[in-house]
């Protein structure tokens, strides 16, 4: 739900990432906090439980400057993938205005992605939301894992899974070295502030 | 690949699914190495080898125990608590006092009740938002101590002077209406001078309670894939179009050149083989033919009309 005020011509959206557990968002956002210091805007906090695995939501405020007049600020969010925090996570993407799916590329992780999917379709849904309408990007991490031998699926199987009819952008990541970290959020945000300029008419 | 390389690679994809978390995935490959290392007759190191394995699965196990056990409310700083006050509190009025109330319930959805509880009390001495913290004092007891906790806190009120009649006799019939929902009666007493009316359905402020799993609802299937076990196609699966769907019932179209493709297809006929396509995920799954109708008027004249209802996936 973005904040508008168009007399200080500033905008405020939210992007959220999205996935099953341990596929890598908070990885995502630790390395955006890492990378892109020009554009951080303050601490990114992490409220954790056992073992790193988040329990409430990572959040990240970053800013990208003006564009078309306007003062552009993103608050970037984590959900919690384990499948027993559902509440939480439809919390959390209360009033999102983009969204991330981060997908596990590992094949023994084929399955938890589809129902993760699945259940960002349904929350969705009850904040009255299509999925099919909600600026939405793909990113199939952990693809680094293919020199270790260890067995992922193909970008042709994954897309045939998650995005088969869904047909939104997509990107090979490596969460843990950054590849296609910044790819995959310049989409997002890039289709986010389309959306809402469809929806606000907000740039001049 | 050569049996110790294989025990190697299986280690392995073990050792890095533990080492993201993947505990279920790693314990999978964990004892799938034993599986090889005793199918193996003369292994030099065997019973170390083992005996190492068996104490990495024992790790896992207690890792296992610890994020099941994970504290799904822990206190969080202030710091923290400020910031998810300001995070979660959506309505953009200038009302001060509103936005005061929307952060104190923002704490308490995520478990933060204690503080929760203190600026909700606070917030009791303000008129115009007194019933709406009232409500979320009681559903803060209900989630975090007892239902007898709110009941007890009503009677504290019901006893006190800081409620209008009609304000706690709203409260009385939010209470009453929660109770009932979870199955339990209580007799509260409605303040003096107010007829003790039948408590009207409040929707719920707030919802601390995890929801119950919702009944899983049927997709919406896009198109099925039928893989024929007889006819001219056997083997083949072949794709079809959903026209329409009520729940569970899928209606497809089939135009009459097609014809053939359906022939083996009759009202009964059981589909063993069926790949439901729903835009976000593809299931495997059986069906049963329901009807099959050749279409008599209209632009679609002569086309087939198909129902299909999905029995497993
Ligand atoms: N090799 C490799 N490991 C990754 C990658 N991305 C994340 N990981 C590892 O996967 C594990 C889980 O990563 P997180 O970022 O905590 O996953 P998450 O999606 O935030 O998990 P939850 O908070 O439980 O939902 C960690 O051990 C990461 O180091 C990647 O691209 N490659
Ligand atoms: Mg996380």
């Amino acid at each position: 739900m973005a904040i508008f005020n168009l007399k200080k011509r500033e905008i405020e959206c939210k992007v959220v990432y999205y996935g099953p557990g341990r596929c890598g968002k908070t990885t995502n956002l630790e390395y955006i906090f890492s990378s892109y210091k020009k554009q951080v805007k303050g601490e990114m906090v992490s409220i954790n439980t056992e073992g790193d695995r988040t329990l409430f939501f990572d959040f990240l405020p970053i800013g990208l400057g003006q564009i078309k007049g306007c003062d552009v600020r993103v608050q970037l969010y984590t959900v919690p993938g384990q499948v027993k925090y559902s509440s939480t996570r439809k919390l959390v993407l209360r009033g999102v205005d983009g969204i991330v799916f981060v997908a596990d590329s590992l094949e023994v992780r084929r399955e938890k992605n589809m129902l993760s999917l699945k259940d960002l379709q349904a929350n969705l849904k009850e904040y009255g939301k299509s999925i099919f309408k909600v600026p939405l990007v793909m990113q199939y991490n952990k693809r680094d894992l293919a020199e270790q031998g260890i067995p992922l699926m193909s970008i042709e199987q994954m897309e045939k899974d998650l995005n088969r009819q869904l047909k939104v952008p997509s990107f090979q990541g490596s969460a843990v070295s950054g590849e296609g970290v910044g790819a995959t959020l310049k989409e997002c945000l890039k289709l986010t502030l389309q959306s809402l300029q469809r929806e606000f008419k907000w740039a001049q | 690949m050569d049996i110790k390389q294989q025990i190697k690679a299986t280690l392995q994809e073990a050792e890095i699914y533990r080492s993201q978390g993947l505990i279920t995935e790693a314990h999978a490959r964990y004892q799938n190495a034993v599986k090889i290392i005793n199918s193996i007759e003369n292994l030099k190191n065997k019973d170390s080898l083992l005996k190492a394995i068996t104490e990495k699965i024992k790790a896992l196990n207690i890792t296992q125990e610890k994020v099941d056990k994970g504290p799904t409310t822990p206190e969080l700083s202030k710091k923290a608590q400020d910031l998810i006050k300001n995070l979660f509190t959506f309505s953009d009025s200038k009302d001060e006092e509103t936005a005061a109330l929307e952060g104190a319930v923002a704490l308490a959805k995520f478990g933060q009740f204690d503080r929760a509880l203190k600026e909700l009390n606070g917030l009791l001495a303000k008129d115009a938002i007194r019933v709406e913290a009232a409500k979320n004092i009681l559903r803060c007891y209900m989630a975090s101590t007892s239902t007898d906790e709110a009941i007890n806190q009503y009677h504290q009120w019901h006893s006190g002077d800081l409620f209008q009649p009609q304000q706690l006799e709203t409260v009385r019939g939010y209470l009453v209406d929660i109770l009932q929902k979870r199955g339990l009666e209580a007799n509260l007493p409605s303040p003096l001078g107010m007829a003790a009316k039948a408590a009207k359905t409040v929707e719920p402020v707030i919802d601390i309670d995890a929801p119950a799993e919702t009944e899983e609802e049927f997709l919406d299937i896009t198109s099925i894939g039928i893989t024929f076990d007889k006819g001219p196609r056997k083997g083949k699966m072949v794709e079809f179009d959903v026209n329409f769907q009520s729940g569970n019932t899928l209606s497809l179209i089939i135009s009459k050149k097609d014809n053939d493709l359906i022939d083996g297809l009759e009202a009964g006929t059981k589909l063993k083989e069926v790949q439901f396509f729903s835009p976000i995920a593809i299931f495997n799954g059986a069906g049963v033919v329901v009807s099959k109708t050749q279409i008599k008027t209209g632009p679609k004249q002569g086309d087939f009309c198909l129902d299909i209802r999905i029995v497993s996936t």
